[in-house]
């Protein structure tokens, strides 16, 4: 090719991607540069803003509920991310048999994901209500279990459990749908000669299934560990109580009278811990 | 030819024009109102299309802002440049915007000027008063909070009224019997503000108080400790975890001894029809839950006044502010908007929503027989007494915001961080030791004040 005509295919990949960049750069970058020069500030509602220096972050770093949130934050993680992994990566190989009506039952298996957050957790609510649940209408009154009333969802014990349970129950199915869709591309012969070298169902799943799965069981991970760090509605509406960094971000900032400065110094702190996470993962883990 | 194109031409001028003329006088308010109920808002909405209809080229938009949002909504409103015209809000919010510097103070002024300051009861406008005398809100309506509690069952047991701490205690005690999901009293627990009045009440009656005339914290004091204690006390005989304002339904299930609540429960108590509106969930539109009961509304007896150190009764008000526009037009709108809503037929229109829970802060509306004579007939079942009896706790309603006919504004943005439910809920609910809870408490309303 003539030096002329990569030049112009130069230029015209430029203009070609420009649009884009300039569409991340607005709504992505210009974003979280402004976040990072607000956390330097007192922001007042009337748009005033007084240069504080580091002092946000001081004081955000010198709060004992900061460092609460963030333990609370990791067990949330470790729970919700190990429980969608390993009941989605459960579902989808039973859902990859034969049987009958298997495709009216893997649609079914999709429903939670569907359903608007909103509407089931206020079934949780009403299942868990502590005077006229039906939790404890058939604990207590019915099966005789326990004497006691527990309000699960508004005991602090509990509540980290309950909010769990009720994202692996919500989400399971993305981290389903995802393994499903690449063990029906596995080839049958890889199983097929593991057989004859003498492995067993288990030995197929550990020598074959895992190690074709690698890169989308590393890609869930990945992904539900975004999700879940900044996931506020689900644990807001179902038990505010359970202070995770978002709902620890919106009471500090949010509740009451907005301090801009404080929820930009927690996003910039959490932004900052997400991409080291993701970077760490993705060299280790993935290996790009 | 030319002379029909320069024709049409001078049509389209002309009709532009028009528009244009139109438009500019074209005034558009923004109304959000703590009232979120659909009912309430149809009435509103009722109120500002009578408004309309007598105002050309006004148009009122109403929106229902949950209470415990509206610092939030506000806020955000204020970033985004759309911040409505008027709202209604409790006095707290009020006092917290205020100090925002983002309320319309001349137009308040405007307005009282316009009724006749003499017009309005005297202690609801210093509620509203900024340091330095001018107004950040005007009072509209106002409750007063106490307990409301089943006068059958504690006349069963020989148990006296709950106005003193004792007295509470021990019929809390008496009427509790979680086996049987009995339960003797609820106080909030929850993070919300619900927490913060039934807190206040008690700790009122204790002279415990955020500030002193003098204007300084003095919050952390063994009056609030001792507060702290008795209500981690009363909070046993709660239903299981985090409670609130709920209570109500658990009252009217039959299930409950006591309950604090405003004088706005009177309509749930008097009629089935209100009831079952509480009891069906908004969420769950089908859902009905219990019967009602008929005698309830006759074994109900209210205790307005608690006494432990001093009488204490707890109230709020809810007041209209003006917000700060460019727009002359808009603000002028907005002042005949707010003086239409002070208008006796439309007042009375407004209060009639919840009887006995909205009173007037105009003098003499209570006396209008209009007024008595709701649509419900709540003011009759009740009746002239006991109306008497329940609007009597009103006369010396008590905040924190308000020392010696002072206000602290800074009380309004603690109302605002929700710092004593929070700290009612790590007490209560986290089982944090009372002196530390109160310590970390002091500490947050420190750094609100130094902000």
């Amino acid at each position: 090719m003539s030096s002329v005509l990569i030049k112009n295919e130069a230029s015209l990949g430029l203009k070609l991607v420009a649009p884009a960049v300039g569409i991340i750069g607005l709504l992505v970058v210009y974003p979280i540069l402004f976040n990072l020069y607000l956390s330097f500030f007192d922001v007042q509602l009337n748009g005033n803003k007084t240069f504080v220096g580091l002092q946000n972050y001081q004081s955000l770093l010198s709060n004992p509920d900061y460092y609460h949130s963030v333990g609370v934050s990791v067990l949330y993680l470790i729970g919700t991310v190990i429980g969608t992994t390993v009941l989605g990566l459960a579902a989808a190989i039973l859902m990859n048999q034969s049987f009958r009506f298997r495709n009216l039952a893997r649609g079914l298996i999709l429903l939670p994901y569907f359903a608007p957050v909103i509407s089931v957790v206020f079934g949780w609510q009403f299942i868990f209500d502590p005077v006229n649940g039906i939790y404890n209408h058939m604990v207590v009154d019915v099966l005789h279990l326990t004497d006691t009333r527990e309000n699960l969802i508004g005991n602090p014990d509990s509540a980290l459990l309950v909010v769990i349970l009720f994202d692996i129950w919500k989400h399971f199915p993305i981290a389903y749908l995802l393994f499903l869709a690449k063990l029906q591309s596995v080839p049958k012969d890889l199983y097929e000669a593991a057989a004859i070298d003498g492995q067993n169902a288990w030995g197929r799943f550990w020598h074959v299934t895992l190690p074709e799965l690698r890169f989308v069981i590393a890609t869930v991970v990945l992904l539900r560990v975004i999700w879940n760090l900044n996931r506020f509605e689900d644990v807001y509406l179902l038990a505010p109580n359970v202070e995770t960094l978002p709902i620890f971000t919106y009471y500090q900032a949010f509740a009451g009278l907005v301090d801009q400065g404080t929820a930009a110094t927690i996003s910039v702190i959490q932004l900052l811990v997400l991409v080291a996470l993701i970077w760490l993962y993705v060299r280790k883990v993935l290996k790009w | 030819m030319t002379h029909c194109k320069s024709l049409t031409l001078g049509a389209v001028w002309a009709t532009s024009s028009l528009l244009f003329s139109s438009l500019s006088q074209a005034a558009e308010i923004e109304f959000w109102t703590a009232q979120t109920q659909s009912d309430r808002l149809q009435n509103i909405e009722l109120l500002a299309s009578t408004f309309e209809a007598l105002n050309d080229g006004v148009t009122v938009k109403v929106i229902g802002v949950d209470e415990n949002e509206m610092a939030t909504q506000m806020a955000a409103a204020v970033a985004a440049g759309t911040t409505p015209q008027l709202i209604e809000v409790n006095s707290e919010i009020i006092m917290a915007l205020g100090e925002e510097g983002i309320v319309d103070t001349d137009t308040h002024q405007a307005v009282i000027n316009d009724i006749g300051k003499q017009r309005f009861h005297a202690g609801a406008l210093t509620t509203l008063t900024s340091p330095t005398g001018s107004y950040y809100g005007l009072p509209y309506h106002g409750w007063i909070q106490g307990i409301w509690y089943r006068k059958d069952w504690f006349d069963e047991k020989g148990l006296a009224a709950p106005n003193t701490w004792q007295n509470i205690k021990t019929a809390a005690k008496a009427l509790t019997d979680k086996a049987n999901n009995q339960y003797g009293i609820l106080v909030g627990t929850k993070q919300d503000s619900y927490t913060e009045q039934v807190f206040t009440q008690l700790a009122l009656s204790n002279n415990a108080a955020e500030f002193n005339a003098q204007g300084e914290l003095i919050f952390n004091s063994p009056a609030t400790l001792e507060t702290i204690e008795f209500y981690k006390d009363l909070a046993q005989y709660n239903p299981p975890g985090p409670q609130n304002w709920r209570a109500r339904d658990y009252y009217l299930q039959g299930k409950m001894g006591m309950f604090f609540y405003s004088t706005y429960i009177m309509d749930d108590l008097a009629l089935a029809e209100v009831a079952k509106g509480s009891l069906s969930s908004e969420n769950f539109a089908e859902l009905t839950g219990g019967t009602f009961d008929p005698e309830l509304v006759k074994n109900t007896a209210f205790a307005p006044i608690i006494t432990h150190k001093s009488a204490a009764s707890y109230g709020t008000l809810s007041g209209l502010v003006a917000l700060k526009t460019a727009d002359s037009e808009d603000q002028k709108a907005t002042q005949d908007f707010i003086e239409f809503l002070y208008d006796p037929a439309s007042y009375i229109t407004f209060l009639h929503m919840a009887p006995g829970g909205m009173n007037p802060m105009l003098k003499g509306i209570a006396e209008d027989p209009v007024y008595l004579n709701d649509p419900n007939g709540v003011f009759k079942l009740y009746g002239a007494d006991k109306m008497k009896q329940i609007v009597s706790g009103f006369d010396d309603i008590r905040s924190f915001s308000v020392v010696a006919g002072k206000t602290f504004p800074a009380s309004g943005e603690i109302f605002a961080k929700s710092v004593i439910p929070r700290m009612i809920y790590d007490v209560t609910i986290q089982g944090k030791d009372p002196q530390a809870a109160l310590d970390a408490a002091e500490a947050e309303m420190k750094a609100i004040m130094n902000e």
